[in-house]
């Protein structure tokens, strides 16, 4: 009986040992909760650096919207006619409102607006100096305006959300927000980064007062308030050297993945590192949709032909212009080492086209995954020359013919010239007339920053769509209908979730 | 050997008994004699003999013989044994008797094991099926869970990957009672809660608990019903050993007729007029596939003493799957020792331990775009004008769409490796405390530990541009489960108690790290030298835990045999609860009647038994991930200033109200054997209702976060399910048996949050298709969504209600329904386009012995449910090889086809590639012989069978793709029930011929 008694002290011991208690509280490892998250201005750059990461993704800068941009305009046309048909619907004006393009940038830019939002509703939390506070929290106001900049343009009236979203709930049945309402917004959130960012920051991918400036006058010509515009590009040009901007003496440089980063004319970049990626996070093919199919020039391997001129963008160019041989490759070599013209690019390969290719982001993409994805680009989403440009235009419309306009101009031909003696590209002369020079800038515009993204938007803001897709345009578009193809349609789905974004845009 | 030894004493203590015996009464009759199995004629131990009227008796010893004294010739000897019909034999003018004793079918005293305790079945009053260890290892398969489809009403088995080497199986009880969470079937091996599934061999018995009364001890995880798995125990005293091996060979089921170069070069020419027909003629998916083999063997040691009893098996399990480079190998052992320390206190020990190495191919492939696509698409697409190398010696990459790799190089140069360490103890001990009252506690410990290395050499897209890419993932989950319980029977006069109460704790670990990197000099050092890379890929690591904190009861009445009442109970604390909701409560009852005992049909030649059952009751299904119920940033991979910079973006809502998921089920049932249980019959008929749902409701995107896990709306499940056991023939000599099981299940969105449609994208991400399957109130879970073809455009006026695409207008384009009549096709236009719930199931079994010979015969089948094979649409698409009907397509010269003008299309989802996937299959053949006894004895053998056997030896299917048992998307919890009846890059199902051999010493 002993024995017996021992087993049952032992049994209920063991019964005792293990009956638990707890009060099932959840402690999370590494989960980031956001009412606790924002504690110094460190974690609030953080929720700002997601932001910019959000723009570096595939859905994104990575290749979506970019591609959209690339394909919307005249400077770029379908290549590889096997190439999936979203990019065919945006190319041909014949996209629907379930466009596989729209539907991953749409999500993706709120979501960088998203992060913006909680960053700029939390600062408040940060127990810190205000100065201090605000010149990280500006880069959110930055970030905001940006990426409701690219929508506004893109889709006229949209959901504007100016503040972080803890329950989905409260904006699950808002409306649209008229196209100047959401135009004042981004004003305003400009002007709260101006005031508040230092004039320079360690790296171009962060922005500062003169990137905010910029942008400002980008916005003010889009809406067409040119004496604004013109301010605020001025104020820019004026303190050059407060904002240590300068252009750069070889145009190569701005599209040489290993030199983007030193340079003194980026206003704003969007960072990659060769060969990394976290999903769709750093991930980009932008080399690869504009680099040529069959060609073995570059250890990264062959493009895609996706997004190549037409014949006639090529043709049109002035060949004596530096910046010509800089934005376009004509050659491509074979595996054995052997070069061959743009005319022979088919007998490489059946989904190549015999045209010259956009070379800025094929040709020098650095350290770069297969195609030259993932490459070690910084793309310059704004830079110097574009101040010039805009402060050219404005003060051309707010006095015709400026002589200022005329001059900041020459300065692009200038440094195209690179100190080369070269009389090409010539200054542009003064005494034009307001529409002439207007003309001369515009097509400036289309050849310093040609396939930098910005062609289709000046194509939306002056209306030149049945002029660049006629007949006679660089991209013949039959299909092209001016009363609705400057706006793309809205997803379906969102407008299914939520009905009082109805109706879409015209003709969708 | 020991079992010769013993042998020996028996024979001693038997001629010693004989003397004995002799001496006593000399003027009485020595009978000798064996006793043998009518199932299979093996001679049966420990058989009870007594001498009738007297309390005189003896029992066969192992070899089934025996040896007993008679008063003479009018003796009669009754022969009982457990499982067998009591035999009398009149010992006439015999001195040696052979006495063959039959199976007992009457099963209503087998035990049946339920949740914390086991019932006879005639008391069961809960809808409860059984599966036998000889319906489980009838043919090779990997896990148990396979071996089931088929073999119980209710319960649909399917492979989420066909005859992929260790391909996960989906199991789902009375359908998928949740649209996102789990609906995987809540798995108890000996009692151990969400144990891993032990080899086939080694199991016992498997009980699937399919409605409430049954399944609601256990609480918020009983909804998708339960398994309960008894592996195999020591039985007897005498020392035995198992030997069963079997070898396969397998063979690729079906494929997929292709376009060859000549016909695919005349295709591509029609819409792309610059091709160049490419050098070879390569049938790509000949090239992958090869002759693939099983081997498996297991040896199981069991006996013990009269106080302690133990069972020890080893299995080893190894097959090359049937395309080039798949393979696995597995083994695991198991031991169960039982021990009575005293009479009313007993302690045992479960201990199951194995090792899984899979060395896979790529397969359903999430996304192929350029650099993706897996090894079966892949062979599917690829350009047939294209050799396996380029000139150059490289790898050839597809000719149009996007890049992807050749098959061939994908099969061979991806590393694949994933293996699975599994590690489980559970210690009892029972302690009768008074007479009825036993107290009971279990602590228990698992283990699963991962590793997953990949390698992509530069030879291949993926690992081209960057080096080569290395990547090693391990995961750890651990579980430790502490069970404490009272059990008190009972019984006064007529009426039996039997009562239950318990306390269960469980905690649940999951913890991993990632590592990974590229830019490798060399492609042979594969993943096990990341250091060798140049770049380092961002690590990660993760922990999170999930408590369990439960109380339990049950009451059981039964009042003479003819009515039960059962109550049962449970509440849970579950630490993945949002913070509003922490506890549950599952409320359960059921009655049964056992008419066929009531006086009016007791004596009933017909009726042996007629039970009425009736029972409901509310589980639950908890599938909240740890920390969902929380708001949270995640970190993601921001560069600034071409450093990493630490960046955090916003992923996730707090929900504060988040519950469980509650399914409420009625069952009502009959159970009826006739004609002394030769022929018994279960009708079940069932209704579930499962409120709360959970959902990761897609948010507006504008919102910033694309969805919410939200409870919404509710879902109702409802079938019948009918099964049949008979034992058609039953001769010494001939037997024939059949079983058959009969199943319908209808599932409903009932109600969705404002009646609004949920949409669901389960295409291939490089489809950019979104919204290809619909939520609809009234309508079946994952009904495809999209246009409904309508043939194609001749030209000229459009036919009545159809439009073509913007894109695609020209005559030769897809017709489809225009919806909204004005004209165009744009998103409005599409509908529900088909539904993938079978109309019914079926399994059929039959097994025949003529005496030492036996045959078994099983059919299953699928009826009504639709197939979306993205495959074929792929095919379609203009960027890939096409099916060999493209010769077909539509032409100037030839417009009477249904398949249009070869052109790029977008890979919308339309009715042109929704099939009924209906089919009947001969799920296993095969054809044994068991040695007779008289030679066994020979070989100091106790049993031995050698048998061939066939599986998917016959299909009969409409259905056009590789196979109708089809599934994509589909292994991971959150898709499994919304992705039904899709097809994509499947590994290839297979016929499998086996030879085998079970010896039993």
């Amino acid at each position: 009986m002993k024995t017996m008694k021992k087993y049952k002290i032992t049994f209920f011991l063991a019964l005792l040992a293990f009956v638990g208690c707890s009060d099932l509280e959840e402690n999370p490892v590494g989960i980031l909760a956001p009412e606790s998250f924002f504690k110094t201005t460190a974690d609030l750059q953080a929720a700002v650096n997601g932001s910019f990461a959000g723009m570096s993704t595939e859905s994104y800068w990575g290749r979506k919207l970019t591609l959209t941009l690339l394909l919307r305009g005249d400077l770029a046309d379908i290549g590889d006619q096997g190439t999936s048909g979203r990019r065919k619907e945006v190319n041909d004006f014949t996209m629907g409102d379930d466009n596989g393009m729209v539907s991953a940038f749409w999500p993706q830019s709120y979501a960088i607006i998203g992060t913006a939002n909680q960053a700029i509703s939390n600062a408040g939390l940060i127990n810190d100096d205000e100065a201090k506070v605000n010149a990280v929290v500006a880069q959110a106001y930055f970030a905001r305006a940006f990426t409701y900049y690219h929508l506004v343009r893109l889709f006229g009236d949209i959901p504007y959300i100016d503040f972080a979203v803890s329950d989905a709930a409260d904006i699950a049945e808002i409306s649209k927000t008229p196209e100047n309402e959401v135009y004042e917004g981004i004003i305003s959130d400009l002007e709260f980064a101006k005031q508040w960012l230092p004039d320079t920051q360690g790296s171009r991918a962060l922005p500062s007062k003169a990137t905010a400036a910029a942008y400002l006058a980008s916005v003010y010509l889009t809406i067409a308030d040119y004496s604004k515009a013109a301010a605020e590009a001025q104020f820019v040009i004026n303190n050059e050297s407060r904002f240590d901007l300068a252009l750069e003496s070889d145009f190569q440089d701005l599209f040489n993945a290993d030199k983007t980063g030193g340079l003194r004319e980026p206003l704003f970049t969007i960072d990659y590192v060769g060969q990394t990626r976290v999903d769709s996070y750093g991930q980009d093919y932008v080399a690869p949709v504009t680099g040529i199919r069959g060609d073995a020039t570059h250890e990264y391997g062959e493009g895609w032909s996706v997004a190549v001129p037409s014949l006639k963008v090529y043709q049109n160019w002035d060949g004596k212009d530096y910046r010509k041989a800089v934005s376009l490759d004509t050659t491509a070599t074979t595996k054995e080492g052997v070069i061959y013209p743009y005319t022979q690019f088919e007998d490489y390969s059946d989904a190549a086209v015999n045209r010259p290719h956009i070379a800025k982001y094929y040709r020098y993409a650095g350290l770069a995954g297969n195609n030259g994805r993932e490459s070690s680009h910084n793309y310059i989403t704004m830079r110097y020359a574009e101040v010039f440009l805009i402060a050219a235009e404005a003060l051309n419309e707010v006095n015709g013919g400026s002589s200022e306009a005329v001059a900041y101009v020459n300065k692009l031909r200038e440094r195209a010239r690179m100190g080369s003696g070269s009389l090409y590209p010539m200054d542009v002369q003064d005494g034009l007339s307001q529409d002439a020079l207007r003309e001369t800038i515009i097509n400036e515009r289309a050849i310093e920053l040609a396939f930098e993204f910005k062609r289709w938007y000046d194509i939306k803001r002056l209306k030149l769509g049945n002029e660049a897709f006629g007949p006679n345009g660089l991209e013949p578009q039959s299909n092209f209908d001016a009363s609705r193809d400057y706006l793309l349609p809205l997803p379906g789905p969102e407008l299914v979730r939520n009905p009082n974004l109805l109706p879409n845009n015209t003709g969708y | 050997m020991t079992t010769k030894k013993n042998k020996l004493l028996k024979r001693f203590a038997l001629m010693f008994l004989m003397l004995l015996g002799t001496y006593l009464q000399a003027q009485e009759k020595n009978v000798s004699g064996t006793v043998t199995s009518s199932e299979d004629g093996i001679s049966i131990p420990g058989v009870n003999i007594l001498l009738k009227g007297t309390s005189t008796g003896t029992s066969t010893d192992f070899d089934g013989v025996f040896n007993i004294q008679v008063p003479g010739k009018d003796a009669v000897l009754q022969f009982s044994y457990m499982g067998y019909v009591t035999k009398e034999v009149v010992v006439g003018e015999n001195s040696n008797l052979s006495v063959v004793l039959q199976v007992d079918e009457n099963e209503l005293e087998e035990i049946v094991v339920i949740g914390y305790g086991t019932v006879k079945k005639s008391d069961v009053s809960g809808s409860v099926s059984s599966v036998k260890a000889a319906e489980l290892t009838a043919y090779p398969t990997l896990s148990a869970e396979q071996a089931l489809q088929g073999r119980a009403a209710g319960v649909s088995v399917q492979s989420n990957n066909g005859g992929e080497p260790g391909a996960p199986i989906k199991v789902r009880i009375r359908g998928g009672t949740s649209i996102n969470a789990s609906s995987d079937a809540l798995i108890v091996v000996d009692g151990f809660v969400g144990a891993s599934m032990p080899a086939p061999e080694d199991i016992a018995s498997m009980e699937v608990l399919k409605d409430a009364s049954a399944t609601a001890i256990y609480g918020s995880r009983g909804s998708n019903g339960v398994i309960m798995v008894t592996t195999k125990k020591g039985t007897s005293t005498k020392p035995t050993l198992e030997l069963n091996t079997s070898y396969s060979v397998q063979n690729v089921n079906n494929t997929i007729d292709l376009l060859d170069a000549n016909e695919f070069a005349t295709y591509r020419k029609a819409y792309s007029a610059n091709y160049n027909q490419g050098p070879a003629n390569t049938d790509w998916q000949d090239l992958i596939y090869a002759t693939g083999s099983i081997s498996n063997t297991q040896l199981a040691f069991s006996g013990g003493s009269e106080t302690s009893k133990y069972y020890i098996s080893g299995n080893y399990y190894t097959q090359d799957g049937v395309v080039m480079n798949s393979n696995l190998e597995r083994f695991t052992v198991l031991s169960n020792i039982d021990i009575d320390v005293t009479d009313n206190f007993k302690v045992g020990l479960n201990v199951f331990g194995g090792r899984s190495a899979k060395d896979g191919v790529s397969t359903q492939a999430q996304t192929g775009g350029t650099g993706g696509g897996d090894v079966i698409s892949s062979a599917y697409r690829f350009a047939p004008d294209l050799g396996i190398y380029n000139a150059d010696g490289t790898y050839t990459i597809n000719s149009l769409g996007d890049d992807i790799d050749n098959p061939y190089a994908l099969a061979k140069e991806s590393i694949d490796e994933r293996s699975v360490d599994t590690y489980r103890t559970n210690f009892y001990a029972a302690y009768e405390i008074i007479e009825g009252l036993e107290l009971k506690t279990t602590f228990g410990f698992s283990s699963v530990n991962t590793q997953i290395g990949k390698f992509k050499p530069t030879t291949l897209l993926a690992g081209a541009g960057v080096g080569g890419e290395a990547t090693l993932e391990n995961r750890r989950s651990t579980n430790v489960l502490s069970e404490n319980y009272l059990t008190y029977k009972k019984t006064f006069g007529n009426h039996n108690f039997t009562l239950l109460g318990g306390y269960s704790y469980q905690k649940n670990k999951n913890e991993g790290s990632f590592a990974g990197a590229r830019s490798f000099v060399t492609n042979e050092v594969s993943f096990r030298n990341l250091e060798g890379g140049a770049v380092t890929m961002q690590p990660s690591s993760f922990l999170d835990e999930t408590e369990l904190i439960s109380v339990f009861g049950r009451v059981n009445y039964e009042y003479a045999s003819k009515y039960i009442f059962t109550f049962t109970a449970r509440r849970d604390g579950s630490s993945n609860f949002s913070k509003n909701n922490k506890y549950a409560f599952f409320p359960s009852g059921a009655i049964a009647w056992n008419m066929g005992n009531e006086n009016f049909l007791k004596d009933s030649n017909v009726i042996s038994n007629w039970k009425w059952r009736a029972s409901y009751g509310a589980t639950g299904n908890p599938s909240i991930s740890p920390y969902e119920t929380l708001a949270k940033f995640s970190s993601v991979y921001g560069v600034v200033g071409d450093q990493q910079v630490n960046s955090v973006v916003l992923t996730d809502f707090a929900n504060d109200n988040l519950k469980w998921e509650t399914s409420k089920q009625l069952d009502l049932g009959v159970d009826v054997a006739l004609f002394n249980n030769r022929l018994e019959l279960t009708f079940d008929y069932y209704n579930i209702q499962t409120e709360d749902l959970l959902f990761p409701r897609p948010l507006p995107e504008y919102s910033g976060v694309s969805s919410q896990i939200q409870n919404i709306g509710e879902l109702k499940n409802e079938g019948y399910e009918f099964s049949l056991n008979s034992r058609n023939i039953a001769n010494e000599d001939f037997t024939w048996s059949t079983a058959f099981n009969f199943s319908t299940n209808k599932n409903e969105m009932v109600t969705l949050p404002d009646g609004d449609d949920l949409f669901i994208d389960s295409a291939p991400g490089h489809f950019l298709q979104r919204q290809t399957q619909v939520l609809r109130e009234g309508e079946s879970v994952g009904s495809f969504y999209g246009y409904e073809y309508k043939g194609v455009y001749q030209g000229g006026t459009l036919p009545d209600g159809t439009a073509t695409l913007s894109s695609d207008s020209a005559p030769g384009g897809e017709l489809f329904a225009d919806l909204n009549n004005d004209g165009e096709i744009t998103t409005a236009d599409r509908k529900i386009i088909g539904d993938p719930t079978p109309d019914f199931t079926m399994g059929l079994n039959n097994d025949f012995r003529y005496k030492n010979f036996d045959m078994n015969l099983f059919f299953q089948a699928s009826v009504g449910g639709e197939i979306l094979n993205y495959t074929l649409l792929e095919l379609g698409s203009g960027v890939s090889n096409a099916s060999a009907d493209m010769v077909n397509a539509w032409s100037t010269t030839n417009t009477d086809t249904n398949i249009p003008r070869p052109e790029v299309r977008e890979k919308r989802i339309t009715s042109r590639y929704v099939y009924d996937g209906s089919y009947v299959r001969l799920k296993n053949l095969s054809f044994g012989y068991n040695i007779p006894v008289t030679v066994l004895s020979k070989l100091s053998l106790e049993k031995a069978r050698i048998y061939i056997s066939g599986q998917n030896l016959l299909t009969f299917t409409d259905y056009p793709g590789a196979d109708p048992e089809a599934n994509y998307r589909n292994d991971n919890n959150q898709r499994s029930n919304t992705n039904v009846g899709l097809d994509y890059g499947s590994y290839p199902n297979v016929k499998t011929f086996t030879m085998g051999l079970n010896l039993k010493f």
